[in-house]
């Protein structure tokens, strides 16, 4: 093998090391702050049209994005492994929603001509979150009863690596069963895309989106719920007590498979419904729709603080706005969005991995 | 420069809200076989943890050879000449036997993976030297022969042994025993005492041990240091621990004292 | 029977029957179907199957479920396991005759579900009926229930004594066998060995020649997975790191030799072997670069971290916004390579070149396996806080591991690009990340023969049966979770070397004169 950097050298080097996290911090905040106020005061590039329109689409995604965190950082909390594959369940209940519109659109009801979805456009909208979120639920229920159940007690690394696998599989298996094409979601007409309110700023007309309203306040109904359901009822108690410790929970009488299958059914819910809405107002589907999302998703969970309800949601809301204010607000070309949102993912995990809420990961005990 | 290996300087360590250990001094005289006891609960592990670096006390500093051990890791103070063993076995499992002390073996030689890439002199110099004295090691705890077993396929007893070798293997002038007897029948625990004390005498090795087995504390150390609620509560020898008051109570509860004195006057 | 095996037997029939719905939704059916005639000669299209192959997956179907129906019934008599098997067989086949019955429906009322399930066809379905319409509904149930209690009644006679008893006669024939071949004095011994080493040369030098280019490039590929096998070996094998981002470090290889060997962008031209010491530098160097910050992240964090690592480098490279520097989207064409005798490489001599590598690779590996290295890795890998309070730095280790894993990629990466000419940002990389990882752990994490048969079997296999092609991610996937479940260590376990110990006298100055050394029989070990 070729010649690499001597030994004492690299020692020296793992000494420098030290000084790079501080250095490399205060480098990055002043070049952000000097983007910022480059774009905002030198350039104006943006009117505040362009902000309010990229603010609403950010909270938009923040909700969905919400969402998804939660399934994460619940499943976090109790099992400490990140689910890889949770990104895929959204992507599955996706796939629900649209096949249930798909179907209440050949139904015919009402007046001559006319079908299921637009005659009872509530009751379709309805249907369609329940198929989504009950089969993601069903999905992530069985997810956990053969990939992650049986090895429980294994290695860190195994679950892990199960989970990947399972990723894969839940992808490719979408793929082939429904092909790489992408699907369009038929909305019911009083949910079209593209429609909503209309308020002039700065002489334009910014759209504020019914489908996008629907999604925020429907992610805040649905984390208002769960937050309910985790803090009042007797599974939230539960779920608390497997969490904070397996053992003594179950000393005590809690059914913990019981209790773990019931969180991965409320997480895979929950995915589903971000699904179903993702679909409602992007439009598109197919089968990578969750992969993305889904890092992203983990990344807010992080953000928020692993394990911590509240600051999953509002990792979840940040990260929505930063990934579409963002890149306009540090002059960076839109197509590398994904990046800014892998980028706060390594940042936050290496500066603070306990996240901005923080829950401290406990020393290890010795 | 005192004759103590370790000095223990009001000690703190603080967990949320709980004082796990409480201004703990401590002096451990070089050679010495000092055992730290206590009720369970009373903060012996987190003092251990404190000694070879796991923790870092709030307040207070561990002295080691006169040079202080705050803020270092612990593989500086493992090259230093501090091992320990662990209350619940914590061996390499998948490596073997001979291998597990030739970890322990790992600071003081200084073959790098160019070395071994290359095959140099040197590093197969090293590993000849390092598999002979750790099969010495093997040897002197008592598992001569098992050097190619894996840690994992050991009964109970011999992984208590492998950990000590492997700790051994650093040449250590301080060895730290978390419960060496444990689960061990009275031979198994005859064997280990007749080891801890021969380690003293013939390599002129430093321990400190926490034990529950009041035979083996009593038998064995030249100073016993008492632990209740986080704080020191008594230190001396055996006879100056076995007649305090303090210590009796600390395990048998208030009262505890008049009652040990009533029933020993019968015995 | 009893209640609960009646309702495992019916279990089992239940799983394989949505199994069954499955493969044939996503047209598995017809895949396998295709290789199991391809063994007798016949040729199979996947959109249109001969009903010889649906048939020939039926039949091979049943029997899997009727010999795992069989076997949950432990130790049972024959009967029983053929009841069992029967019970399994009849929920399968109501199931899969379900299926074929819808299937029917749809053909005769000319609906076309394509625009659902693109794999069902109006021509599909009608070979899953057999091409026999209503009368192949029926023949789908028999064959289903013949071939599961078929399978049963197998796996029964298996086990008899008088089976038992050949096949264990069988085992000791290959046992002695195999002992004859490789056994014999030092001297007979040291003589085979030179042999087969003489005859391995000779195939290796004479088989690149011969066999034409097709074979070169497959088994090309096999080789630069092997080295990232090995490469990925360190650094989650050795010393317990996940990294999934791995396949970064080859991108890193492969585009410095591209952009230092082609015309567009920059026309440098440096040369091949410059270029890919370059590379290899370059790659470990990326190595510390990843390395640094994330030393202390554990398990989960670090393979999601590296995940998102490896996906920024493939969007930037795919951007526009680099390409004046990386070519973009469409990367760089035109890549030269090594020459010699005044000519490029041709695909033999890129072979011999990958050869050399593998082998080259194959030492270094083995070299640190064994070293102080080696074991402050496993260390690390095994308890990294103990490890370290037992002198190792752990830190430093671990960025080695991942520096010379890295540099490792580098060098397939390096080979590839001079190789193909051609190099940019595959569509999905993290999907060749995952390649690797699955490849190493199928095989076995930590070992070389291991990493040799993981290379084979994941991507030779693939180039080899054209019609795996489209499932190859999907079973990847299940084959992850699978292994997972039944063999975490991998197929090839890594066992540690059985070391020559220097035999010295005891030093054990125990007490007691017994028991020292030796511990009783029947004691329990104490589990980690």
């Amino acid at each position: 093998m070729t010649a690499d950097t001597p030994t004492h050298l690299k020692k020296k080097g793992i000494q420098a090391a030290k000084l790079v996290r501080p250095i490399l911090g205060v480098l990055v905040s002043l070049f952000l702050i000097y983007r910022i106020f480059d774009v905002l005061v030198v350039q104006k590039s943006f009117g505040p049209d362009t902000w309010t329109r990229l603010l609403i689409a950010g909270l938009i995604l923040g909700g969905v994005y919400a969402l998804v965190a939660i399934g994460y950082t619940l499943v976090y909390g109790i099992l400490f492994m990140i689910n890889f594959a949770h990104g895929e369940v959204m992507m599955i209940g996706a796939f629900g929603g649209y096949f249930v519109f798909e179907i209440l659109k050949v139904i015919p009801a009402g007046s001559s001509g006319s079908y299921f979805l637009n005659t009872y456009p509530y009751l379709s909208i309805f249907l369609a979150f329940v198929g989504g979120m009950s089969i993601s639920a069903l999905v992530g229920f069985f997810l956990e009863k053969v990939a992650y159940r049986p090895l429980r007690k294994a290695p860190r690394l195994v679950p892990l690596i199960s989970a990947i696998g399972a990723s894969m599989f839940l992808q490719n298996a979408m793929q082939l069963l429904f092909s790489a094409q992408l699907r369009n979601y038929t909305n019911p007409d009083i949910l079209r895309r593209g429609a909503g309110w209309t308020i002039a700023i700065n002489n334009s007309d910014v759209v504020i989106p019914y489908t996008g309203v629907f999604s925020f306040v429907l992610s805040v109904v649905l984390l208002i719920i769960l937050y309910t359901i985790v803090r009042k009822t007797k599974l939230g108690r539960s779920m608390r007590a497997v969490a904070l410790d397996k053992k003594t929970a179950a000393l005590m009488g809690v059914d913990v498979d019981r209790t773990i299958s019931l969180t991965f059914l409320l997480s895979g819910a929950l995915a589903g419904a971000a699904g179903v809405m993702w679909g409602i107002h992007n439009g598109m589907i197919y089968y990578y729709t969750g992969f993305i999302p889904g890092i992203k998703a983990f990344t807010a969970a992080v953000l928020g603080g692993i394990g911590n309800l509240p600051g999953a949601m509002l990792g979840g809301l940040f990260l929505g706005l930063v990934e579409s204010v963002g890149p306009a607000l540090l002059g960076i070309d839109f197509q590398l969005k994904d990046v800014l949102a892998f980028v706060i993912l390594i940042v936050v995990l290496i500066f603070k991995p306990s996240g901005l809420l923080g829950e401290s990961l406990a020393e290890e005990k010795v | 420069m005192t004759d103590n290996i370790i000095e223990c300087n009001q000690v703190c360590k603080i967990f949320g809200g709980l004082i796990a250990v409480n201004k703990v001094d401590l002096e451990v005289p070089i050679q010495s076989i000092t055992s730290i006891i206590g009720p369970n609960g009373a903060g012996k592990t987190t003092l251990f943890n404190c000694i070879s670096g796991f923790y870092t006390p709030e307040t207070g500093d561990v002295f080691f050879e006169g040079e202080s051990l705050r803020g270092k890791s612990t593989d500086v103070i493992a090259s230093m000449g501090i091992s320990r063993t662990y209350q619940n076995i914590r061996l390499f499992s998948n490596l073997t036997s001979i291998e597990n002390v030739m970890v322990g073996q790992h600071h003081k030689l200084k073959e790098t993976w160019l070395d071994a890439v290359l095959g140099t002199r040197r590093s197969r110099k090293e590993e000849k030297d390092s598999i002979e004295e750790g099969v010495r090691w093997l040897n002197i705890v008592g598992l001569r022969g098992m050097g190619n077993v894996p840690a994992r396929s050991m009964p109970y007893g011999a992984q208590r042994r492998l950990e000590i070798a492997r700790a051994l293997g650093s040449n250590p002038r301080l060895l730290l025993l978390d419960e060496p007897t444990a689960g061990m029948n009275p031979q198994e625990t005859l064997e280990m005492t007749a080891l801890i004390r021969r380690l003293r005498d013939e390599f002129g090795i430093t321990i400190i041990l926490i034990e529950h087995d009041m035979h083996v504390v009593m038998g064995i150390s030249d100073q016993i240091a008492v632990l209740d609620f986080g704080q020191k509560i008594a230190d001396g020898t055996p006879k100056e621990i076995q007649s305090n008051p303090r210590v009796i109570e600390a395990y048998l509860g208030p009262g505890g004292a008049a009652l040990a004195k009533k029933y020993s006057k019968k015995g | 029977m009893k209640k609960s095996e009646v309702r495992q037997s019916l279990n089992t029939g239940a799983v394989f029957g949505i199994i069954h719905i499955f493969c044939v939704l996503i047209g598995f059916n017809a895949m396998m179907g295709s290789l199991l005639v391809k063994i007798v000669g016949q040729k199979s299209d996947l959109s249109a199957p001969t009903v010889a192959s649906l048939v020939a997956y039926a039949i091979l179907l049943g029997l899997f479920a009727g010999i795992v129906s069989a076997r949950r019934q432990h130790e049972a008599s024959l009967a029983k396991r053929v009841l069992a098997s029967l019970l399994t067989g009849v929920v399968l086949s109501i199931l899969a005759t379900a299926l074929v019955g819808i299937f029917q429906l749809l053909l005769t009322n000319h609906i076309n579900p394509r625009n659902t399930f693109p794999t069902l066809s109006f021509p599909f379905m009608k070979a899953c009926l057999f091409k026999l319409a209503g009368k192949g509904v029926w023949i789908n149930f028999f064959i289903f229930l013949g071939s599961t209690v078929l399978g049963g009644l197998l796996n029964g006679l298996w086990d008899l004594p008088t089976v038992t008893s050949s096949r264990k006669n069988a085992n000791t024939w290959i046992k002695n066998l195999g002992e004859k071949i490789s056994g014999g004095s030092p001297k007979v011994k040291k003589i085979k060995k030179y042999a087969f080493l003489g005859l391995a040369i000779l195939i290796v030098a004479i088989v690149p020649v011969e066999w034409g280019s097709y074979w070169n490039y497959v088994i090309g590929t096999v080789g630069l997975y092997v080295i990232l096998g090995l490469g990925l070996n360190i650094i989650v094998g050795l010393s317990g790191q996940l990294v999934l981002g791995f396949i970064a470090f080859f991108a890193i290889g492969a585009y410095t030799v591209a952009l230092l060997n082609a015309p567009i962008p920059f026309n440098i031209m440096l040369g091949f072997w410059p270029s890919l010491i370059l590379a290899i530098i370059l790659a470990a160097f990326t190595g510390l670069l990843l390395g640094l910050p994330i030393m202390n992240l554990r398990g989960d964090y670090l393979a999601i971290v590296t995940l998102g690592f490896g996906e920024i480098i493939r969007i930037l490279l795919k951007s526009d916004v680099l390409t004046p520097f990386t070519g973009g989207p469409r990367g760089v064409q035109d890549i030269h390579g090594p020459m010699i005798f005044g000519h490029e490489f041709n695909d033999v001599n890129y072979m011999y070149l990958i050869i050399f590598a593998v082998l080259l690779a194959i030492f270094v590996y083995n070299r640190l396996q064994n070293s102080r290295s080696g074991r402050a890795w496993m260390a690390i890998r095994e308890d990294e806080t103990v490890a370290k309070a037992t002198g190792v730095n752990t830190g430093k280790y671990k960025l080695l591991a991942l520096m010379i894993g890295a540099a490792f990629a580098g060098l397939a990466g390096a080979i590839y690009a001079a190789r193909n000419q051609y190099t940019g940002p595959d569509e999905h990389a993290m999907m060749a990340s995952i390649n690797v990882l699955c490849l190493i752990i199928v095989g076995g994490m930590g070992n070389i023969p291991g990493t040799l048969l993981g290379a084979f079997a994941l991507k030779g296999l693939p180039e080899l049966l054209r019609e795996v092609e489209n499932y190859r991610m999907l079973v990847f996937g299940a084959l992850l979770v699978a292994m997972m479940l039944i063999r975490p260590e991998g197929l090839i376990p890594s066992k540690r070397p059985i070391r020559d110990l220097p035999d010295l006298p005891d030093e054990n100055q125990s007490q007691e004169p017994t028991g020292a050394a030796v511990q009783a029989p029947g004691e329990q070990a104490h589990d980690r």
